[in-house]
Protein backbone atom coordinates (compact mmCIF):
# COMPACT_ATOMS: atom_id res chain seq x y z
CA UNK A 1 0.00 0.00 0.00
CA UNK A 2 1.53 3.07 -1.22
CA UNK A 3 2.22 5.72 2.49
CA UNK A 4 0.27 8.22 1.24
CA UNK A 5 -2.99 5.95 1.19
CA UNK A 6 -1.87 4.68 4.69
CA UNK A 7 -2.12 7.63 6.15
CA UNK A 8 -5.38 8.52 5.30
CA UNK A 9 -6.64 5.37 6.16
CA UNK A 10 -4.82 5.78 9.57
CA UNK A 11 -6.38 9.04 9.21
CA UNK A 12 -9.78 8.23 8.73
CA UNK A 13 -9.63 5.47 11.51
CA UNK A 14 -8.70 8.43 14.08
CA UNK A 15 -11.29 10.32 12.75
CA UNK A 16 -14.06 7.73 13.29
CA UNK A 17 -12.46 6.74 16.78
CA UNK A 18 -12.66 9.94 17.81
CA UNK A 19 -16.37 10.79 16.48
CA UNK A 20 -17.10 7.42 18.43
CA UNK A 21 -15.77 8.32 21.66
CA UNK A 22 -16.98 12.08 21.35
CA UNK A 23 -20.92 10.10 21.02
CA UNK A 24 -19.84 8.17 23.91
CA UNK A 25 -19.01 11.16 25.98
CA UNK A 26 -21.88 13.49 24.99
CA UNK A 27 -24.16 10.88 25.90
CA UNK A 28 -22.84 10.05 28.93
CA UNK A 29 -22.33 13.71 29.98
CA UNK A 30 -26.45 13.75 28.99
CA UNK A 31 -26.93 10.83 31.29
CA UNK A 32 -25.27 12.30 34.55
CA UNK A 33 -27.04 15.74 33.64
CA UNK A 34 -30.14 13.30 34.01
CA UNK A 35 -29.54 11.94 36.83
CA UNK A 36 -28.19 14.98 38.48
CA UNK A 37 -31.73 16.93 37.28
CA UNK A 38 -33.62 13.56 38.69
CA UNK A 39 -31.94 13.50 42.13
CA UNK A 40 -32.13 17.58 42.82
CA UNK A 41 -36.01 17.81 41.99
CA UNK A 42 -36.29 14.21 44.00
CA UNK A 43 -34.51 16.04 47.01
CA UNK A 44 -36.58 19.38 46.39
CA UNK A 45 -39.91 17.64 46.29
CA UNK A 46 -39.43 15.46 49.57
CA UNK A 47 -37.49 18.65 51.65
CA UNK A 48 -40.44 21.09 50.71
CA UNK A 49 -43.15 18.40 52.61
CA UNK A 50 -42.02 19.84 56.11
CA UNK A 51 -41.94 23.39 54.57
CA UNK A 52 -44.96 25.68 54.50
CA UNK A 53 -47.16 26.98 52.63
CA UNK A 54 -48.42 23.68 52.65
CA UNK A 55 -51.00 22.59 49.32
CA UNK A 56 -52.94 20.43 51.29
CA UNK A 57 -56.22 21.21 49.12
CA UNK A 58 -53.87 19.63 46.37
CA UNK A 59 -52.62 17.20 48.24
CA UNK A 60 -56.31 15.71 49.33
CA UNK A 61 -57.08 16.01 45.74
CA UNK A 62 -54.03 14.03 44.67
CA UNK A 63 -54.65 11.44 47.36
CA UNK A 64 -58.27 10.80 45.58
CA UNK A 65 -57.30 11.15 42.13
CA UNK A 66 -54.33 8.62 42.76
CA UNK A 67 -55.90 6.60 45.37
CA UNK A 68 -59.65 6.23 45.32
CA UNK A 69 -59.46 6.66 41.59
CA UNK A 70 -56.98 3.69 40.83
CA UNK A 71 -58.74 1.58 43.13
CA UNK A 72 -61.36 -0.21 40.48
CA UNK A 73 -57.90 -1.33 38.50
CA UNK A 74 -56.16 -2.59 41.48
CA UNK A 75 -59.21 -4.20 42.89
CA UNK A 76 -59.84 -6.23 39.50
CA UNK A 77 -56.31 -7.46 38.86
CA UNK A 78 -55.63 -7.85 42.60
CA UNK A 79 -58.61 -10.69 42.69
CA UNK A 80 -58.16 -12.13 39.67
CA UNK A 81 -54.28 -12.54 40.08
CA UNK A 82 -54.86 -14.08 43.31
CA UNK A 83 -57.11 -16.81 41.25
CA UNK A 84 -54.85 -17.36 38.69
CA UNK A 85 -52.13 -18.17 41.26
CA UNK A 86 -54.40 -20.77 43.22
CA UNK A 87 -55.09 -22.15 40.02
CA UNK A 88 -52.02 -23.09 38.92
CA UNK A 89 -50.45 -23.46 42.74
CA UNK A 90 -53.54 -26.08 42.77
CA UNK A 91 -52.12 -28.21 39.92
CA UNK A 92 -48.76 -28.38 41.53
CA UNK A 93 -50.45 -29.06 45.09
CA UNK A 94 -52.42 -31.90 43.94
CA UNK A 95 -49.69 -33.49 42.77
CA UNK A 96 -47.54 -33.37 46.03
CA UNK A 97 -50.39 -33.72 47.89
CA UNK A 98 -50.05 -31.12 49.37
CA UNK A 99 -53.50 -28.89 48.95
CA UNK A 100 -54.18 -27.56 52.80
CA UNK A 101 -50.80 -25.73 51.89
CA UNK A 102 -52.48 -23.15 49.41
CA UNK A 103 -53.64 -20.73 51.68
CA UNK A 104 -49.82 -19.93 52.91
CA UNK A 105 -48.48 -20.35 49.19
CA UNK A 106 -51.16 -17.10 48.19
CA UNK A 107 -50.49 -15.43 51.39
CA UNK A 108 -46.86 -15.55 51.18
CA UNK A 109 -47.22 -14.99 47.04
CA UNK A 110 -49.66 -12.36 47.48
CA UNK A 111 -48.38 -9.53 50.46
CA UNK A 112 -44.54 -10.43 49.81
CA UNK A 113 -44.48 -9.70 46.05
CA UNK A 114 -47.53 -9.74 43.89
CA UNK A 115 -49.57 -7.58 45.65
CA UNK A 116 -46.68 -4.55 45.53
CA UNK A 117 -45.08 -5.02 42.18
CA UNK A 118 -48.68 -5.47 40.91
CA UNK A 119 -50.49 -2.42 42.39
CA UNK A 120 -46.79 -0.39 41.40
CA UNK A 121 -47.41 -1.29 37.74
CA UNK A 122 -51.02 -0.42 37.41
CA UNK A 123 -50.23 2.78 39.45
CA UNK A 124 -47.32 3.99 36.79
CA UNK A 125 -49.84 3.21 34.32
CA UNK A 126 -52.65 5.05 35.26
CA UNK A 127 -51.59 7.47 37.38
CA UNK A 128 -47.75 7.91 36.11
CA UNK A 129 -49.02 8.56 33.01
CA UNK A 130 -51.77 11.19 34.16
CA UNK A 131 -49.21 12.82 35.74
CA UNK A 132 -46.69 13.04 33.09
CA UNK A 133 -48.98 13.96 30.73
CA UNK A 134 -50.63 16.78 33.03
CA UNK A 135 -47.58 19.11 33.72
CA UNK A 136 -46.31 18.19 30.50
CA UNK A 137 -49.22 20.22 29.25
CA UNK A 138 -48.74 22.33 31.76
CA UNK A 139 -45.08 23.18 30.69
CA UNK A 140 -45.89 23.46 26.92
CA UNK A 141 -49.26 25.54 27.53
CA UNK A 142 -46.80 27.71 29.57
CA UNK A 143 -48.99 27.26 32.73
CA UNK A 144 -45.39 26.22 34.60
CA UNK A 145 -43.57 29.66 33.75
CA UNK A 146 -46.73 31.46 35.10
CA UNK A 147 -46.51 29.57 38.32
CA UNK A 148 -43.03 30.79 38.61
CA UNK A 149 -43.95 34.51 37.75
CA UNK A 150 -46.49 33.99 40.63
CA UNK A 151 -44.14 33.44 42.28
CA UNK A 152 -44.85 30.32 43.11
CA UNK A 153 -42.19 27.02 42.70
CA UNK A 154 -43.68 24.85 40.77
CA UNK A 155 -41.81 21.39 42.55
CA UNK A 156 -43.40 22.83 45.56
CA UNK A 157 -46.91 23.47 44.27
CA UNK A 158 -47.49 20.46 41.67
CA UNK A 159 -44.47 17.62 42.51
CA UNK A 160 -44.74 17.88 46.25
CA UNK A 161 -48.46 17.15 46.60
CA UNK A 162 -48.30 14.04 44.10
CA UNK A 163 -44.93 12.10 45.38
CA UNK A 164 -46.66 12.57 48.94
CA UNK A 165 -50.08 11.23 47.90
CA UNK A 166 -48.25 8.12 46.32
CA UNK A 167 -46.27 7.55 49.23
CA UNK A 168 -49.39 7.33 51.29
CA UNK A 169 -51.68 5.48 48.96
CA UNK A 170 -49.51 3.25 46.92
CA UNK A 171 -49.51 1.39 50.58
CA UNK A 172 -53.18 1.59 51.09
CA UNK A 173 -53.76 0.48 47.39
CA UNK A 174 -51.61 -2.77 48.30
CA UNK A 175 -53.20 -3.68 51.24
CA UNK A 176 -56.92 -3.79 49.46
CA UNK A 177 -55.07 -5.65 46.62
CA UNK A 178 -53.33 -8.21 48.66
CA UNK A 179 -56.30 -8.56 50.69
CA UNK A 180 -58.55 -9.58 47.28
CA UNK A 181 -55.40 -11.70 45.88
CA UNK A 182 -56.05 -13.69 48.90
CA UNK A 183 -59.78 -13.44 48.71
CA UNK A 184 -59.65 -14.45 45.09
CA UNK A 185 -57.47 -17.78 46.17
CA UNK A 186 -60.15 -18.57 49.00
CA UNK A 187 -62.64 -18.80 45.92
CA UNK A 188 -60.30 -21.28 43.87
CA UNK A 189 -59.34 -23.07 47.31
CA UNK A 190 -63.10 -23.68 48.23
CA UNK A 191 -64.58 -24.40 44.80
CA UNK A 192 -61.58 -26.13 42.88
CA UNK A 193 -60.00 -27.73 45.03
CA UNK A 194 -63.48 -28.19 47.74
CA UNK A 195 -60.83 -26.80 50.83
CA UNK A 196 -63.05 -25.42 54.17
CA UNK A 197 -62.72 -21.75 53.79
CA UNK A 198 -61.27 -22.39 57.66
CA UNK A 199 -58.46 -24.30 56.90
CA UNK A 200 -57.87 -21.78 54.25
CA UNK A 201 -57.91 -18.82 56.19
CA UNK A 202 -55.96 -20.05 59.21
CA UNK A 203 -53.20 -21.17 56.94
CA UNK A 204 -53.12 -17.81 55.38
CA UNK A 205 -52.44 -16.53 59.00
CA UNK A 206 -49.92 -18.84 59.98
CA UNK A 207 -48.06 -17.43 57.20
CA UNK A 208 -48.72 -13.88 58.10
CA UNK A 209 -47.74 -14.65 61.39
CA UNK A 210 -44.52 -17.62 60.70
CA UNK A 211 -42.19 -14.73 59.60
CA UNK A 212 -41.32 -12.87 63.18
CA UNK A 213 -42.21 -9.51 64.26
CA UNK A 214 -40.69 -5.78 63.48
CA UNK A 215 -41.32 -3.99 67.14
CA UNK A 216 -42.92 -7.11 68.49
CA UNK A 217 -46.26 -6.64 67.18
CA UNK A 218 -45.93 -5.83 63.23
CA UNK A 219 -45.25 -8.95 61.19
CA UNK A 220 -42.48 -8.88 58.89
CA UNK A 221 -44.53 -9.66 55.57
CA UNK A 222 -46.37 -7.06 56.65
CA UNK A 223 -43.15 -5.17 56.98
CA UNK A 224 -41.65 -6.54 53.50
CA UNK A 225 -45.29 -5.99 52.25
CA UNK A 226 -45.50 -2.17 52.67
CA UNK A 227 -42.16 -1.01 52.13
CA UNK A 228 -41.92 -2.27 48.19
CA UNK A 229 -44.90 0.25 47.71
CA UNK A 230 -43.46 2.93 49.72
CA UNK A 231 -40.49 2.79 47.05
CA UNK A 232 -42.41 2.31 44.12
CA UNK A 233 -44.85 5.21 44.90
CA UNK A 234 -41.56 7.24 45.25
CA UNK A 235 -40.71 6.33 42.12
CA UNK A 236 -43.35 6.41 39.84
CA UNK A 237 -44.75 10.26 41.03
CA UNK A 238 -41.10 11.61 40.96
CA UNK A 239 -40.46 9.96 37.38
CA UNK A 240 -43.46 10.92 36.40
CA UNK A 241 -43.06 14.83 37.60
CA UNK A 242 -39.08 14.84 36.10
CA UNK A 243 -40.97 13.70 32.41
CA UNK A 244 -43.72 15.75 33.22
CA UNK A 245 -41.54 19.35 33.66
CA UNK A 246 -38.90 18.49 31.06
CA UNK A 247 -41.27 18.10 28.28
CA UNK A 248 -40.80 20.25 25.01
CA UNK A 249 -41.98 20.46 21.58
CA UNK A 250 -46.04 20.50 21.68
CA UNK A 251 -48.20 17.87 22.15
CA UNK A 252 -45.86 15.66 20.51
CA UNK A 253 -43.51 16.03 23.37
CA UNK A 254 -46.22 15.30 25.92
CA UNK A 255 -47.08 12.09 24.24
CA UNK A 256 -43.07 11.20 24.89
CA UNK A 257 -43.16 12.35 27.67
CA UNK A 258 -45.72 9.75 28.86
CA UNK A 259 -44.67 7.29 27.20
CA UNK A 260 -40.86 7.32 29.01
CA UNK A 261 -42.21 7.73 32.26
CA UNK A 262 -44.36 4.16 32.07
CA UNK A 263 -41.46 2.36 30.55
CA UNK A 264 -39.09 3.84 32.62
CA UNK A 265 -41.29 3.66 36.05
CA UNK A 266 -42.27 0.18 35.07
CA UNK A 267 -38.57 -1.37 34.38
CA UNK A 268 -37.09 0.70 37.83
CA UNK A 269 -39.79 -0.93 39.94
CA UNK A 270 -39.07 -4.54 38.62
CA UNK A 271 -35.63 -3.96 38.74
CA UNK A 272 -35.54 -1.98 42.55
CA UNK A 273 -37.88 -4.55 43.41
CA UNK A 274 -35.51 -7.55 42.70
CA UNK A 275 -32.53 -4.94 45.47
CA UNK A 276 -35.04 -4.42 47.66
CA UNK A 277 -36.27 -8.05 47.90
CA UNK A 278 -32.34 -8.63 48.62
CA UNK A 279 -31.95 -6.45 51.40
CA UNK A 280 -35.26 -7.04 52.83
CA UNK A 281 -34.83 -10.78 52.69
CA UNK A 282 -31.25 -10.50 54.57
CA UNK A 283 -32.76 -8.05 57.36
CA UNK A 284 -35.82 -10.04 58.11
CA UNK A 285 -34.37 -13.52 57.08
CA UNK A 286 -30.80 -13.33 58.06
CA UNK B 1 -81.92 34.17 -11.79
CA UNK B 2 -84.12 36.65 -13.63
CA UNK B 3 -82.98 39.79 -15.58
CA UNK B 4 -84.75 42.12 -12.67
CA UNK B 5 -82.99 40.16 -9.90
CA UNK B 6 -79.67 40.44 -11.96
CA UNK B 7 -80.22 44.38 -12.46
CA UNK B 8 -81.33 44.67 -8.73
CA UNK B 9 -77.88 42.92 -7.87
CA UNK B 10 -75.73 45.13 -9.64
CA UNK B 11 -77.19 48.46 -9.03
CA UNK B 12 -76.65 47.49 -5.42
CA UNK B 13 -73.23 46.72 -6.15
CA UNK B 14 -72.67 50.11 -7.86
CA UNK B 15 -74.44 52.05 -4.76
CA UNK B 16 -71.64 53.79 -2.22
CA UNK B 17 -71.37 51.38 1.01
CA UNK B 18 -73.01 54.29 3.16
CA UNK B 19 -75.70 54.21 0.94
CA UNK B 20 -76.21 50.62 1.71
CA UNK B 21 -79.42 50.17 3.44
CA UNK B 22 -78.26 49.86 7.43
CA UNK B 23 -81.18 47.45 8.78
CA UNK B 24 -80.17 45.08 5.68
CA UNK B 25 -76.31 44.44 7.50
CA UNK B 26 -77.05 41.46 10.30
CA UNK B 27 -77.33 42.93 13.92
CA UNK B 28 -74.38 41.63 15.02
CA UNK B 29 -71.91 43.08 12.09
CA UNK B 30 -73.99 46.24 13.01
CA UNK B 31 -73.07 45.88 16.70
CA UNK B 32 -69.65 45.83 16.17
CA UNK B 33 -69.14 48.33 13.72
CA UNK B 34 -70.71 50.69 17.03
CA UNK B 35 -67.80 48.79 19.10
CA UNK B 36 -65.01 49.46 16.41
CA UNK B 37 -65.80 53.12 16.55
CA UNK B 38 -66.22 53.18 20.29
CA UNK B 39 -62.66 51.51 20.48
CA UNK B 40 -61.07 53.54 17.89
CA UNK B 41 -62.54 56.98 19.71
CA UNK B 42 -61.33 55.82 23.39
CA UNK B 43 -57.81 54.98 21.68
CA UNK B 44 -57.26 58.26 20.31
CA UNK B 45 -58.47 59.60 23.35
CA UNK B 46 -55.98 57.74 25.31
CA UNK B 47 -52.97 58.48 22.93
CA UNK B 48 -53.73 62.01 23.09
CA UNK B 49 -54.12 61.70 26.75
CA UNK B 50 -50.80 59.62 27.11
CA UNK B 51 -48.95 62.49 24.68
CA UNK B 52 -50.07 64.98 26.78
CA UNK B 53 -48.73 63.85 29.73
CA UNK B 54 -45.65 62.47 28.67
CA UNK B 55 -44.80 65.87 27.06
CA UNK B 56 -45.70 67.41 30.24
CA UNK B 57 -43.25 64.94 32.23
CA UNK B 58 -40.84 66.01 29.60
CA UNK B 59 -40.62 69.57 30.11
CA UNK B 60 -42.16 70.74 33.59
CA UNK B 61 -39.00 72.53 35.06
CA UNK B 62 -37.64 71.57 38.20
CA UNK B 63 -39.31 67.56 37.92
CA UNK B 64 -37.09 64.77 38.84
CA UNK B 65 -36.28 62.77 35.83
CA UNK B 66 -38.15 59.51 35.70
CA UNK B 67 -36.43 56.25 37.66
CA UNK B 68 -35.79 53.66 35.70
CA UNK B 69 -37.72 50.57 36.65
CA UNK B 70 -36.80 47.46 34.23
CA UNK B 71 -32.94 47.75 32.87
CA UNK B 72 -30.89 45.92 30.93
CA UNK B 73 -27.28 46.34 30.14
CA UNK B 74 -25.47 44.43 27.82
CA UNK B 75 -26.96 41.14 28.33
CA UNK B 76 -25.98 38.83 26.66
CA UNK B 77 -27.39 34.87 26.02
CA UNK B 78 -26.68 31.79 24.34
CA UNK B 79 -27.69 28.27 24.57
CA UNK B 80 -26.32 26.28 21.42
CA UNK B 81 -25.82 29.51 19.73
CA UNK B 82 -25.94 33.00 20.63
CA UNK B 83 -29.27 34.42 21.30
CA UNK B 84 -28.85 38.02 22.30
CA UNK B 85 -25.88 40.23 22.62
CA UNK B 86 -24.79 43.41 24.03
CA UNK B 87 -28.50 44.05 24.71
CA UNK B 88 -29.21 47.58 26.24
CA UNK B 89 -32.60 49.28 27.13
CA UNK B 90 -34.44 50.78 30.18
CA UNK B 91 -38.18 51.00 30.79
CA UNK B 92 -38.49 54.47 33.17
CA UNK B 93 -41.30 54.68 35.29
CA UNK B 94 -45.21 54.43 33.96
CA UNK B 95 -43.19 53.51 30.55
CA UNK B 96 -44.37 51.08 28.01
CA UNK B 97 -41.39 49.47 26.05
CA UNK B 98 -42.92 47.54 23.01
CA UNK B 99 -39.90 45.14 21.85
CA UNK B 100 -40.25 44.52 18.00
CA UNK B 101 -38.55 42.21 15.82
CA UNK B 102 -38.68 39.00 13.44
CA UNK B 103 -40.13 35.93 14.70
CA UNK B 104 -37.28 33.88 16.43
CA UNK B 105 -34.98 36.70 17.35
CA UNK B 106 -34.93 35.99 20.69
CA UNK B 107 -37.70 38.70 21.76
CA UNK B 108 -39.50 36.64 24.47
CA UNK B 109 -36.25 35.27 25.92
CA UNK B 110 -35.61 39.18 27.17
CA UNK B 111 -39.03 38.76 29.01
CA UNK B 112 -37.91 35.80 30.60
CA UNK B 113 -34.31 37.51 31.89
CA UNK B 114 -36.58 40.82 33.22
CA UNK B 115 -38.26 37.49 35.40
CA UNK B 116 -35.30 36.01 36.18
CA UNK B 117 -36.48 32.44 34.42
CA UNK B 118 -33.10 32.51 32.65
CA UNK B 119 -30.03 33.82 33.71
CA UNK B 120 -27.94 36.00 31.46
CA UNK B 121 -24.20 34.72 29.95
CA UNK B 122 -22.89 38.92 30.45
CA UNK B 123 -24.34 41.66 31.48
CA UNK B 124 -27.10 42.81 34.27
CA UNK B 125 -30.74 42.98 34.26
CA UNK B 126 -31.82 45.36 37.40
CA UNK B 127 -35.15 45.95 38.96
CA UNK B 128 -36.14 49.35 40.61
CA UNK B 129 -32.19 49.32 40.60
CA UNK B 130 -31.62 46.15 42.32
CA UNK B 131 -29.34 43.86 40.29
CA UNK B 132 -31.28 40.35 39.80
CA UNK B 133 -29.00 38.66 37.51
CA UNK B 134 -27.88 36.76 40.85
CA UNK B 135 -30.69 36.15 43.13
CA UNK B 136 -31.59 33.17 44.67
CA UNK B 137 -34.59 30.89 43.81
CA UNK B 138 -36.59 32.01 46.69
CA UNK B 139 -35.29 35.60 46.04
CA UNK B 140 -36.38 35.52 42.50
CA UNK B 141 -39.88 34.45 43.47
CA UNK B 142 -40.05 37.59 45.82
CA UNK B 143 -39.13 39.81 43.26
CA UNK B 144 -40.95 38.41 40.09
CA UNK B 145 -44.16 39.39 42.85
CA UNK B 146 -43.33 43.24 41.53
CA UNK B 147 -44.37 41.74 38.06
CA UNK B 148 -47.54 40.74 36.40
CA UNK B 149 -47.21 38.57 33.10
CA UNK B 150 -49.25 38.03 30.22
CA UNK B 151 -48.37 35.14 28.46
CA UNK B 152 -49.10 34.74 24.86
CA UNK B 153 -51.71 31.93 24.71
CA UNK B 154 -52.99 33.34 28.00
CA UNK B 155 -51.16 30.35 30.64
CA UNK B 156 -54.34 30.10 32.97
CA UNK B 157 -54.46 27.19 34.86
CA UNK B 158 -57.24 25.09 32.96
CA UNK B 159 -57.78 22.91 35.95
CA UNK B 160 -59.41 25.84 37.88
CA UNK B 161 -62.10 28.37 37.23
CA UNK B 162 -61.71 32.09 36.18
CA UNK B 163 -62.51 33.50 39.56
CA UNK B 164 -59.88 31.41 41.19
CA UNK B 165 -56.99 32.33 38.42
CA UNK B 166 -57.56 35.36 38.94
CA UNK B 167 -57.90 34.93 42.70
CA UNK B 168 -54.61 32.84 42.49
CA UNK B 169 -52.05 35.52 43.34
CA UNK B 170 -54.02 36.71 46.33
CA UNK B 171 -54.24 33.41 47.86
CA UNK B 172 -50.61 32.80 47.52
CA UNK B 173 -49.02 36.11 48.69
CA UNK B 174 -51.35 38.26 50.82
CA UNK B 175 -53.70 38.01 53.99
CA UNK B 176 -57.09 38.91 52.62
CA UNK B 177 -59.71 37.27 53.69
CA UNK B 178 -62.34 35.52 50.86
CA UNK B 179 -64.88 38.10 50.79
CA UNK B 180 -61.59 41.04 49.90
CA UNK B 181 -60.25 38.34 47.52
CA UNK B 182 -63.84 38.16 45.82
CA UNK B 183 -63.81 41.89 45.59
CA UNK B 184 -60.25 42.32 43.99
CA UNK B 185 -61.09 39.64 41.46
CA UNK B 186 -64.37 41.31 40.32
CA UNK B 187 -62.44 45.13 40.63
CA UNK B 188 -60.01 43.47 38.01
CA UNK B 189 -62.26 41.74 35.55
CA UNK B 190 -64.19 44.49 35.35
CA UNK B 191 -60.92 47.01 34.79
CA UNK B 192 -60.32 43.93 32.02
CA UNK B 193 -64.38 44.73 30.34
CA UNK B 194 -65.59 41.60 31.44
CA UNK B 195 -68.72 40.66 33.29
CA UNK B 196 -67.69 38.97 36.51
CA UNK B 197 -71.31 37.41 36.82
CA UNK B 198 -71.09 35.64 33.69
CA UNK B 199 -67.17 34.65 33.60
CA UNK B 200 -66.49 34.40 37.48
CA UNK B 201 -67.66 30.43 37.40
CA UNK B 202 -66.28 29.64 33.83
CA UNK B 203 -63.69 27.30 33.05
CA UNK B 204 -60.80 28.65 30.95
CA UNK B 205 -61.46 26.31 27.99
CA UNK B 206 -65.38 27.83 27.65
CA UNK B 207 -63.59 30.79 26.75
CA UNK B 208 -62.71 32.86 24.00
CA UNK B 209 -59.19 33.89 22.66
CA UNK B 210 -59.92 37.47 23.81
CA UNK B 211 -61.32 36.73 26.85
CA UNK B 212 -58.25 34.10 27.72
CA UNK B 213 -55.87 37.66 26.76
CA UNK B 214 -58.19 39.66 29.05
CA UNK B 215 -58.34 37.02 32.12
CA UNK B 216 -54.77 36.68 31.64
CA UNK B 217 -54.40 40.44 32.18
CA UNK B 218 -56.76 40.63 34.78
CA UNK B 219 -54.58 37.71 36.75
CA UNK B 220 -51.23 39.47 36.10
CA UNK B 221 -53.34 43.00 37.93
CA UNK B 222 -54.43 41.05 40.71
CA UNK B 223 -51.29 41.92 42.95
CA UNK B 224 -51.19 45.37 41.73
CA UNK B 225 -47.81 44.84 40.56
CA UNK B 226 -45.66 47.74 39.15
CA UNK B 227 -44.96 46.16 36.14
CA UNK B 228 -46.54 44.15 33.80
CA UNK B 229 -45.11 42.21 30.39
CA UNK B 230 -46.77 40.86 27.85
CA UNK B 231 -46.04 37.94 25.04
CA UNK B 232 -47.44 39.00 22.20
CA UNK B 233 -50.77 40.32 23.36
CA UNK B 234 -52.71 40.11 20.46
CA UNK B 235 -51.11 37.61 18.46
CA UNK B 236 -53.91 35.71 17.24
CA UNK B 237 -57.02 37.67 17.95
CA UNK B 238 -59.28 39.91 15.58
CA UNK B 239 -58.60 43.12 14.21
CA UNK B 240 -61.54 44.38 17.14
CA UNK B 241 -60.13 42.13 20.09
CA UNK B 242 -56.49 43.58 18.99
CA UNK B 243 -57.99 47.09 19.47
CA UNK B 244 -59.64 46.02 22.85
CA UNK B 245 -56.72 44.47 24.16
CA UNK B 246 -54.13 47.08 23.02
CA UNK B 247 -56.56 49.61 24.44
CA UNK B 248 -56.38 47.70 27.54
CA UNK B 249 -52.96 47.87 27.99
CA UNK B 250 -52.98 51.57 27.64
CA UNK B 251 -55.75 51.97 30.32
CA UNK B 252 -53.08 50.73 33.00
CA UNK B 253 -50.75 52.57 31.36
CA UNK B 254 -52.95 55.92 31.82
CA UNK B 255 -54.75 55.36 34.72
CA UNK B 256 -52.40 52.82 37.15
CA UNK B 257 -49.34 54.30 35.87
CA UNK B 258 -47.62 50.76 35.35
CA UNK B 259 -44.47 50.10 33.91
CA UNK B 260 -44.87 47.91 30.80
CA UNK B 261 -42.39 45.80 28.28
CA UNK B 262 -44.54 44.01 25.44
CA UNK B 263 -43.03 41.50 23.19
CA UNK B 264 -44.85 42.18 19.79
CA UNK B 265 -44.55 41.50 16.09
CA UNK B 266 -47.94 43.53 16.10
CA UNK B 267 -46.21 47.21 14.46
CA UNK B 268 -49.84 48.59 14.24
CA UNK B 269 -50.53 48.23 17.65
CA UNK B 270 -46.67 49.30 19.04
CA UNK B 271 -47.14 51.90 17.60
CA UNK B 272 -50.27 52.92 19.44
CA UNK B 273 -49.17 52.16 22.68
CA UNK B 274 -45.44 52.66 22.81
CA UNK B 275 -43.84 55.04 24.84
CA UNK B 276 -40.39 53.66 23.56
CA UNK B 277 -39.78 50.92 20.67
CA UNK B 278 -37.24 48.57 20.54
CA UNK B 279 -36.52 46.69 17.56
CA UNK B 280 -34.19 43.77 18.22
CA UNK B 281 -32.32 42.60 15.20
CA UNK B 282 -29.72 40.33 14.42
CA UNK B 283 -29.30 39.80 18.32
CA UNK B 284 -28.83 43.26 19.22
CA UNK B 285 -30.93 46.36 19.85
CA UNK B 286 -30.91 47.91 16.34
CA UNK B 287 -32.91 51.13 17.48
CA UNK B 288 -34.29 52.35 20.66
CA UNK B 289 -36.55 55.43 20.62
CA UNK B 290 -39.78 56.86 20.44
CA UNK B 291 -42.60 55.86 17.81
CA UNK B 292 -41.74 59.15 15.92
CA UNK B 293 -38.32 58.35 16.20
CA UNK B 294 -38.68 55.35 14.64
CA UNK B 295 -40.85 56.42 11.74
CA UNK B 296 -38.61 59.53 10.99
CA UNK B 297 -35.52 56.66 10.97
CA UNK B 298 -33.68 56.93 7.61
CA UNK B 299 -32.32 53.00 8.44
CA UNK B 300 -32.80 50.43 5.47
CA UNK B 301 -33.48 48.09 7.50
CA UNK B 302 -35.89 50.31 9.67
CA UNK B 303 -37.64 51.31 6.72
CA UNK B 304 -37.91 47.72 5.40
CA UNK B 305 -39.27 46.44 8.70
CA UNK B 306 -42.27 48.95 9.04
CA UNK B 307 -42.84 48.47 5.55
CA UNK B 308 -46.11 50.44 4.02
CA UNK B 309 -46.88 51.51 7.82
Amino acid sequence: MPQQEVRRYALTTLHIEHLILESFNDAAKRGVKSLQEFFTLAGKALGFIFVKPFYTADLFQQMDVIGVGSLGIVLLTGFFTGMVLALQSAVQLQALGQTALIGKLIAGSMVRELGPVLAGLMVAGRVGSGIAAQLGSMRVTEQIDALNTLGTDPIKKLVTPRVLACLIMLPLLTVINDFVGILGGSIIARFYLGLPSSMYWSSVFEQMLSGGFTLRYIPNDFVQGLTKPFVFGGIISLVACYHGLKTSGGTEGVGLATTRTVVSASILILVVDYFLTQILLALFHP
Amino acid sequence: MTDEDDRRKKQDERRHPSEKDDTAMPRRARDSGRVRQAIRTELEEVAEAGADSQAKAGVEPGRSPKRKVISLENISLAFEEPILQDVTFAAKEGETVVVVGESGTGKSTILKLVLRLLIPDNGRVAIDGEDITHLTFDDALKVRQKMGMVFQGAALFDSMTVYENVAYPLREHTLLNEDEIEARVREKLDFVDLDPERVMDQMPSELSGGMKKRVGIARGLANNPEIMLYDEPTSGLDPLTTATITYLILKLQRELGVTSVVVSHDIRSAFRMASKIALLANKRIGFFGTPEEMTGSDDPYIREFLGGF
